[in-house]
C-alpha cells in the first residue's frame, strides 16, 4: 500500500508539474494538468465535506453522551444541520442564506475580530513586561510608528511622520518581507519536492 | 483374577486395593490428591510447583532408608570436610542451562569444571574467551550442529523423548520421598530460585538419584559396594514399566522374539567383528581387553537418569528379596566387561584394564556421599516433585534439538526395553531409522548396561532389555556413528576449542557426585598413570583417565576461575559515573531563573476595552468629521488608480472577492472608492471562499449601488471556486471549464483586468503564482486588508501586480481624491484615527510602563 | 414597524454581537453558545455549498452524463473522480480510514507539484529579480525618486532581505566548548535579520490592529445605527 501510495503521488506530481514547464513541448500535458487539476478540486471539496461530516459525529456523540457542555453541541450541530438542509433544498443563493450569512456569520466573525482590537492592544503594551531585546522593542516602535503613521490629525496631516512612516513600512519592512517570501517560497519548495520524491508523505504512507 | 492388578512394572499381580506393588513398590492406583496432576507436564518456562510429598517417605525401600542412616552418620564422621563441599556443590549443581546469563555473582561458580578441561585440554585464556565467546550461546538456543561433538559426556541427561515416557512414568512420589530426605539431610534449607530451578528438573533427578544412589555407595562401601548393582538395578527399573510407550514396548516385544539368548552371551560377537564404519576409537576399543570400562558408568548413568524416577520404586524390593548381586561384593566388575570395552574409545580402554573391583564403582559412587554434600541436592526436594511429570517439557529446547544427533540419546534407548521398536508412531524419526537399522540386522546397536545386566542377575531376567542393549551396540546408529567419527575426526576429546566453559548445563553439573572428595582416588589401581587422571568434577566426575588421550598431557592444575563480572576500568567507570550524573541532571527539574510568570490583568483588559469602546461608540454615534482624510497619495494606490480608470467601460473585469466576513466592513469600505472609479466595466466576480460567492451579492447589492455611477456596474458571479491553488490553476488554465458559468471567456487574458481583494496575503500569493503565466499582460489589482497589506507589498515592487490599494487608509486617500460614493471610509475615519491615536499613545506608554517594571523585576530576580 | 427580512437579520446580528462582545466582560454561555451557533452555521452552510457547488455540478452531473450519453473514456474519466470521492469520505471511519490513502496521496501529490511551480515561478524568481531591480535608475525615476534615494532605499531592502533569509539559515559548527553556534558572520547577519524581521512584523501588527480596529468600528456603527433605528 505505501509503494502504492507513494507512485499515485509522484505520478500525479510529476504530470502536474510538468504541465507546468513542459505543455510548450507536449500540448497534451496541459490536458492532462486540467484534467488532474479537475479531479484533485473535486477530492479538496469531498475532503472538506468529509471534515464536516466528522464535525458532526464529534458533537452528536458529546450529546449522546451527555458530556459537559452537550448543550453548546446540540446548538452547533442544530445550527449546522438546519443551514445544511436548508442550503441544499433552497440554494446557496437563497434569501434564507443571505440571513444566515449577514444575520450570523458576518456578525459573529466581524465581532470576534473587533474584540481582537483589544487584545492586541493589551499584548503590545504588555510585551515589554516580559521580553526586552532589540527585536521586541523594534517591533513596538515600528507598530506604532505605523499605527500613528495610518491616522491623521484634526488639523490635517503630519508631514514629516507620514513620509517617515511610509519610508519605514515600503523599504525597510519591505525588506524583511521579501526575506520572509522568499524563505517560504523555498520551504515550500523544499517540502514539496519532498512529497514528489516521497521522502515525505503526509498521506499516511509512513 | 480380574479382580488382580499387574504391576506395569514387575509383572505381578497385586490386589486391587493395594496402592503400590507388593514386590516392587511401584504405584498401582494414580496419585494421591495431594500430589495429584504432579504427572502434568510443565510447559516450557512453568516454574515448578513444591509439593509435599513427605507422605509417600514410607514407601521408601527399606534398603534406601537404611542407606540414608549409613548416610547420615557418615555426614557427621566427615563433617568438616563434607560442610566445603556442601556449600560448593549446590552452587554448581544449581546453576541452569543459561550459564552464560548467569548473574555475576555466580561467576565464580561457572567455571570450567575440570572434567571439561580434561576434555578440551584448554589453557585457563582461552576457555575464558570461550566462556565468553557467542559460541556458548550454542548450546543454549540448541544448535545442533556442534552440540554432538562437545557434548557427548554432558549429554547424559534425560532426552526428550526419553523425558515424555518418564512423564508418562510419572513417579513424582518417590521424587518427593526422595526431596524429603534430601531436605532432611541437608543443614540449610536454601530456597532455590525459581528460575534457575525450572529449567532443571531433570538435573535435580539425576542429583537426586546421585545421591541416594551415594547413600547407597555408603552403604555399599561396607557392604562391598554394591549400590553400584542398586544403581544398575534402578535402571532397569523402567524399562519394565507399564508406562512405557508402546512403540518402546513393541520394541521389547520384536527383542523377545529376535533374542532369546541372554545378552551378555553375544555381546562380545559383536564386537569382535568392529563394522568399518566404525570410527577409530571404537575400532580399537574392540581390540581391548575384557576389562570393564569403568567409563561406561558414566555413560550409563545419564540413561540412568531418565529412569530414576523408578529408582525408588525398585529397590522397595524386600531385604529378604534383595538380589545377590546387591549383596555380594561388588558382581558388576566381571560382567561389566564384555562387549562395552571393545566399543569404548582409546581412553576407556585404559580404564578396562583396571582391577575390576574397585574400578566398577566410580569415584562418586565409591565415595560415601555424606548428608551434607546433598546440598548439591537441596533444589532437588523442590525440583523433584514435578521432575517426572515434566521431564519432557523440561528438557530444554537445545537438548531436543540436539536429540537425534546426540550421543546422549543413544543410551536411553539402550535403557529402554524399546531398542527394537520398528514403525513406532510415538518414536522420533531419529529413533525409527536406529530401530530400521537394529530390525535389519537384528543386532544391538548399544549395550552399554549389558555389563551391568551381565554381572547382575536379578536383571537378566529380563531380557528383552539385553537383547535390546545388545542390538543397539552391534550396531552403530548412522547418527552416532557421525558423532563418534566427527568427535574422532576433529579431536574434540582433545580440542580446548569445542567445548566453552560456561556451558556446562546445571544438570549434567548437577549430575556430578563430584563433591564427595574428588581426592580419593578409588581406583588407585590403575596401573597407567599417564591416562589415569582422576576426574574430579563434571558428568565423568570420579573417572580415571576416561578423557585425557592426548600424550605426555596431564592436568596440573585446577583451572583458574574467571569471573564474568564486568571488566572495567576505573577510567571506564568514571565515564560511566559521568553518564549517569549526566542523565540524571536531565531528568532532574531545573527551575526556571526567570521571573514568575506574568498573569494576566483582567483590570488592565477592562479598562482597555472600556477606553476604546467609549471612545469608538462616541465617535461613532456624534459621526464628526474632524479627523482630515489622508491626501498623499502612495504610489501603489495611485498605480491602481491609473489601472480601474484605464479599463474600458464594457470590458471584462475579473474580481475575486477572497476575504472572510470578519473583514467584510473594512474590504467593503476599501473596495468600493476602487469600484467608483470604474467606468461601468463587464465585471465578473468569484471567489475561492465559501462565503465569498454571497459577499459578492452583498457587495453588489450594497456598497455598489452608491457609487458614482448610480450603481450601474453590472456583474455575473461566478460563485465558488474550489480547490485552492488547484483551483486557481486550473481557472487560469481553462478558466471556463474551472467555472462552468463563464460564458465569453476561453483564457485568462481575455479579461480587461483582474481585481483582487483580500485579507490574506497567502490567497493574494496563491493568485499571484498561479496566474502569473496565464495573466500575461492583463493588469492586475490588489484590494487588500490592512493586515495583508505588507506582505503583499513586495509582489508590487516587483511588479507582478499593478496596484495595490491597502487597508482604511488606502480607501480614505482614494475618497479624499475622488469624492461620492458610499463613503464609507470617510465615516469610519475619525473613529478610526481615534482609535490608532489611542492604540499608539496606548502602546508606547504602557510600552514604556512596562519596559520600566520588566527591568525592574529583572533586577530583583537578580538581586534574589 | 414591518418585519421585514432586513429587520430580522439586523435583530439576529444585534444579539450576535453583543453576545460576543459579552466575553470583554469574560467568558461567559451567552458567548459559547453565539460561538456554537456561528460554527454551526458556517459549517452547514459551507457544506451546502460544497454540495451543491462540487457534488452536484462537478461531480455528479458529469457523472451522470458520461454514463448517459458518453464514451468509454469519458465513463472512465468521470469513473475516477467518484472512486476517489469515495475513498476520501472513507476516512470519515477510523476502521476505513486507510482506504482513503490512495486519493489523499493524489491529492498531496498534484497539490504539491501545484505548489512547487507556484512558489518557483510566482514568488522566488520574482522576488529574487525585485531584489536585484531594487536599483533600477530607470525604473525609479519613473517613480520620481532620486538615484541616492534609489540606491539608499534598495540597499536597505537588499540588506533587509539578504539578512533575513540569513536569519534562517540554521546551520551550525560545534564550538570547542561543545555548543552549537552559527558562524559569527552569519551570527552578526542573523542578528540584523531579526531586526528587519522585528520591523516587518511590526509592519504586520499595525496592519493587523488596524483591520480589527476597522471591524470594531464597523461593528459599533452597526449597532448604533441599528439601534437609531427604533429610537
Amino acid at each position: 500500500m505505501r509503494v502504492v501510495t507513494a507512485v499515485i503521488a509522484i505520478a500525479a506530481g510529476v504530470l502536474v508539474l510538468a504541465g507546468y514547464f513542459l505543455q510548450g513541448i507536449f500540448p497534451a500535458l496541459a490536458s492532462v494538468q486540467a484534467l488532474l487539476l479537475n479531479w484533485a478540486i473535486l477530492l479538496t471539496g469531498m475532503a472538506a465535506l468529509a471534515g464536516i461530516f466528522n464535525l458532526i459525529f464529534v458533537h452528536t456523540d458529546k450529546i449522546r453522551l451527555r458530556e459537559k457542555g452537550s448543550i453548546y453541541s446540540a446548538v452547533l450541530v442544530i445550527g449546522l444541520v438546519s443551514t445544511l438542509l436548508f442550503g441544499m433544498i433552497l440554494g446557496t443563493e437563497n434569501e434564507a442564506m443571505k440571513i444566515v450569512l449577514n444575520g450570523v456569520i458576518v456578525p459573529a466573525e466581524a465581532s470576534l475580530l473587533g474584540i481582537l482590537t483589544i487584545s492586541l492592544l493589551y499584548a503590545a503594551i504588555r510585551l515589554l513586561r516580559r521580553r526586552t531585546d532589540a527585536t521586541s522593542i523594534l517591533f513596538l516602535l515600528t507598530a506604532a510608528f505605523l499605527i500613528l503613521g495610518s491616522a491623521t490629525l484634526p488639523f490635517g496631516n503630519i508631514p514629516i511622520l507620514g513620509t517617515v512612516a511610509r519610508w519605514v513600512s515600503q523599504v525597510w519592512a519591505l525588506g524583511g518581507a521579501r526575506g520572509i517570501l522568499i524563505g517560504v517560497a523555498l520551504g515550500t519548495l523544499t517540502t514539496g519536492l519532498r512529497v514528489l520524491f516521497g521522502a515525505d508523505r503526509p498521506y499516511g504512507g509512513n | 483374577m480380574a479382580d488382580l492388578i499387574k504391576c506395569p512394572s514387575c509383572g505381578e499381580s497385586n490386589q486391587p486395593d493395594q496402592e503400590f506393588c507388593h514386590y516392587c513398590r511401584t504405584r498401582l492406583q494414580p496419585l494421591t490428591s495431594s500430589t495429584k496432576g504432579a504427572d502434568a507436564p510443565i510447559k516450557p518456562g512453568q516454574l515448578p510447583t513444591k509439593k509435599n510429598t513427605a507422605e509417600l517417605e514410607p514407601i521408601l525401600p527399606q534398603w534406601l532408608r537404611d542407606a540414608r542412616d549409613t548416610a547420615r552418620k557418615s555426614a557427621e564422621d566427615d563433617a568438616a570436610l563434607a560442610a566445603k563441599k556442601a556449600q560448593a556443590a549446590p552452587a554448581s549443581s544449581a546453576p541452569d542451562l543459561l550459564a552464560g546469563l548467569h548473574s555475576q555473582a555466580d561467576s565464580d561458580e561457572d567455571e570450567t569444571p575440570d572434567w571439561l578441561a580434561s576434555i578440551t585440554g584448554d589453557t585457563p585464556k582461552s576457555r575464558k574467551a570461550q566462556a565468553e565467546s557467542p559460541e556458548v550461546r550454542w548450546v543454549e538456543l540448541g544448535d545442533a550442529k556442534d552440540f554432538p561433538k562437545e557434548e557427548p559426556p554432558a549429554k547424559s541427561e534425560t532426552p526428550a523423548w526419553l523425558a515424555d515416557i518418564n512423564a508418562a512414568n510419572s513417579k513424582p512420589d518417590e521424587k518427593d520421598e526422595l526431596g524429603d530426605w534430601f531436605r532432611a539431610a541437608s543443614s540449610t534449607d536454601e530456597p532455590l530460585q525459581p528460575a534457575k530451578v525450572s529449567p532443571f528438573e531433570i538435573p535435580s533427578s539425576n542429583d537426586g538419584t546421585a545421591d541416594w544412589l551415594k547413600q547407597m555407595a555408603a552403604d555399599s562401601m561396607q557392604d562391598d559396594g554394591s549400590g553400584f548393582n542398586n544403581k544398575n538395578e534402578a535402571f532397569k527399573a523402567p524399562s519394565s514399566s507399564a508406562d512405557t510407550p508402546d512403540w518402546l514396548r513393541q520394541m521389547n516385544e520384536q527383542e523377545d522374539i529376535k533374542n532369546e539368548t541372554p545378552l551378555r552371551n553375544e555381546s562380545k560377537p559383536a564386537f569382535d567383528v568392529p563394522s568399518s564404519d566404525t570410527p577409530d576409537w571404537l575400532r580399537a576399543m574392540g581390540g581391548v581387553s575384557e576389562e570393564p570400562a569403568q567409563s561406561a558408568d558414566p555413560f550409563n548413568f545419564p540413561g540412568s537418569g531418565s529412569t530414576e524416577p523408578e529408582a525408588p520404586v525398585i529397590p522397595a524390593v524386600p531385604d529378604e528379596n534383595m538380589p545377590d548381586w546387591l549383596k555380594a561384593p561388588s558382581p558388576v566388575e566381571s560382567a561389566s566387561k564384555p562387549r562395552k570395552t571393545g566399543q569404548l574409545p582409546a581412553w576407556l580402554k585404559d580404564e578396562s584394564n583396571t582391577p575390576p573391583e574397585e574400578e566398577e564403582v566410580p569415584v562418586w559412587l565409591a565415595e560415601t556421599p555424606t548428608p551434607v554434600e546433598p546440598a548439591a541436592g537441596k533444589p532437588e526436594p523442590f525440583l523433584m516433585d514435578d521432575q517426572s511429570a515434566n521431564l519432557g517439557d523440561d528438557v530444554p529446547g537445545w537438548l531436543q534439538a540436539a536429540a537425534p544427533q546426540s550421543s546422549v540419546f543413544d543410551i536411553p534407548p539402550s535403557e529402554q526395553p524399546a531398542t527394537a521398536v520398528s514403525d513406532s508412531a510415538d518414536a522420533p524419526d531419529w529413533l525409527n531409522a536406529f530401530k530400521s537399522v537394529d530390525a535389519s540386522q537384528q543386532t544391538p546397536a548399544f549395550s552399554l548396561d549389558e555389563s551391568f545386566e551381565s554381572s547382575a542377575p536379578a536383571f537378566t531376567s529380563d531380557p528383552l532389555e539385553e537383547k535390546s542393549g545388545e542390538a543397539l551396540f552391534t550396531e552403530m546408529p548412522d547418527w552416532l556413528s557421525n558423532v563418534t567419527e566427527s568427535s574422532s575426526s576433529r579431536s574434540s576429546v582433545t580440542n580446548p576449542e569445542s567445548i566453552a566453559p560456561g556451558e556446562l548445563p546445571s544438570w549434567v553439573q548437577a549430575m556430578r557426585p563430584v563433591d564427595s572428595t574428588p581426592s580419593r582416588p578409588v581406583m588407585s589401581s590403575s596401573p597407567q598413570s599417564s591416562d589415569q587422571t582422576l576426574e574430579s568434577r563434571g558428568a565423568l566426575a570420579g573417572l580415571q583417565g576416561v578423557l585425557p588421550s592426548v600424550p605426555g598431557y596431564a592436568p596440573t592444575s585446577k583451572p583458574k576461575a574467571y569471573s564474568i563480572k564486568l571488566q572495567a576500568s576505573d577510567e571506564q567507570q568514571a565515564h560511566a559515573a559521568l553518564l549517569e550524573q549526566i542523565l540524571a541532571a536531565e531528568t532532574e527539574p531545573v527551575p526556571i531563573a526567570s521571573f514568575s510568570a506574568l498573569r494576566t490583568s483582567r483590570t488592565l483588559r477592562w479598562i482597555l476595552a472600556a477606553v476604546l469602546l467609549a471612545v469608538l461608540t462616541v465617535a461613532s454615534f456624534a459621526q464628526t468629521r474632524i479627523f482630515s482624510l489622508p491626501t498623499d497619495v502612495p504610489y501603489e494606490i495611485g498605480s491602481a488608480w491609473q489601472v480601474v480608470q484605464s479599463i474600458p467601460e464594457g470590458a471584462p473585469v475579473l474580481v475575486a472577492f477572497d476575504y472572510e466576513p470578519a473583514r467584510v466592513g473594512e474590504m467593503e469600505a476599501i473596495a468600493a472608492p476602487l469600484f467608483n472609479l470604474m467606468k461601468n466595466p463587464a465585471l465578473t466576480f468569484l471567489s475561492t471562499n465559501e462565503t465569498g460567492a454571497l459577499l459578492a451579492d452583498r457587495f453588489a447589492s450594497g456598497p455598489m449601488t452608491s457609487l458614482n455611477n448610480g450603481g450601474g456596474l453590472s456583474y455575473s458571479n461566478l460563485g465558488y471556486l474550489p480547490g485552492g491553488q488547484m483551483g486557481i490553476r486550473a481557472f487560469a488554465e481553462f478558466p471556463s471549464a474551472a467555472m462552468p458559468q463563464l460564458t465569453g471567456i476561453s483564457s485568462f487574458s481575455q479579461f480587461s483586468a483582474f481585481i483582487l481583494i483580500t485579507d490574506n496575503a497567502d490567497d493574494a500569493r496563491a493568485w499571484i503564482e498561479q496566474t502569473g503565466s496565464a495573466r500575461g499582460a492583463i493588469p492586475f489589482v490588489v484590494i487588500s486588508s490592512a493586515q495583508a497589506a505588507p506582505m503583499i507589498h513586495p509582489y508590487f515592487e516587483s511588479q507582478q501586480i499593478n496596484g495595490l490599494v491597502g487597508g482604511l487608509y488606502g480607501s480614505a486617500v482614494l475618497e479624499a481624491n475622488n469624492p461620492g460614493g458610499p463613503g464609507t471610509a470617510r465615516a469610519y475615519w475619525d473613529s478610526f484615527s481615534l482609535g490608532m491615536l489611542l492604540a499608539m499613545v496606548l502602546i508606547l506608554g504602557g510600552g514604556l510602563l512596562n519596559l520600566g517594571l520588566g527591568l525592574r523585576d529583572r533586577a530583583a530576580v537578580r538581586e534574589a | 414597524m414591518t418585519f421585514s427580512l432586513d429587520l430580522i437579520t439586523g435583530a439576529v446580528s444585534f444579539l450576535i454581537t453583543l453576545l460576543i462582545f459579552s466575553y470583554l466582560i469574560g467568558d461567559n454561555p451567552l458567548f459559547r453558545i453565539a460561538i456554537y451557533a456561528f460554527v454551526g452555521v458556517s459549517s452547514g452552510y459551507v457544506a451546502a455549498v460544497i454540495f451543491r457547488q462540487i457534488i452536484l455540478l462537478r461531480l455528479f452531473q458529469p457523472f451522470a452524463v458520461a454514463m448517459i450519453s458518453g464514451s468509454l473514456l469519458d465513463k472512465s474519466l468521470t469513473l475516477v473522480p467518484v472512486l476517489f470521492s469515495l475513498l476520501i469520505f472513507m476516512k470519515i471511519s477510523p476502521r476505513l480510514a486507510g482506504m482513503g490513502r490512495v486519493a489523499m496521496a493524489f491529492l498531496v501529490g498534484v497539490a504539491a507539484a501545484v505548489t512547487i511551480a507556484g512558489a518557483l515561478t510566482g514568488t522566488l524568481l520574482p522576488q529574487a529579480l525585485g531584489a536585484i531591480n531594487t536599483f533600477d535608475m530607470n525604473a525609479a525615476l519613473a517613480r520620481n525618486i532620486q538615484p541616492f534615494e534609489v540606491i539608499g532605499s534598495g540597499a536597505i531592502t537588499l540588506a533587509g532581505t539578504i539578512f533575513t533569509l540569513i536569519y534562517f539559515h540554521f546551520g551550525a559548527h560545534p564550538k570547542p566548548d561543545g555548543s552549537m553556534r552559527r558562524l559569527g558572520l552569519i551570527e552578526i547577519f542573523a542578528w540584523l535579520g531579526r531586526i528587519f524581521i522585528g520591523i516587518t512584523l511590526g509592519a504586520i501588527f499595525a496592519g493587523v490592529y488596524a483591520a480589527a480596529l476597522t471591524a470594531l468600528i464597523e461593528r459599533i456603527a452597526f449597532l448604533i445605527n441599528f439601534i437609531g433605528k427604533f429610537l
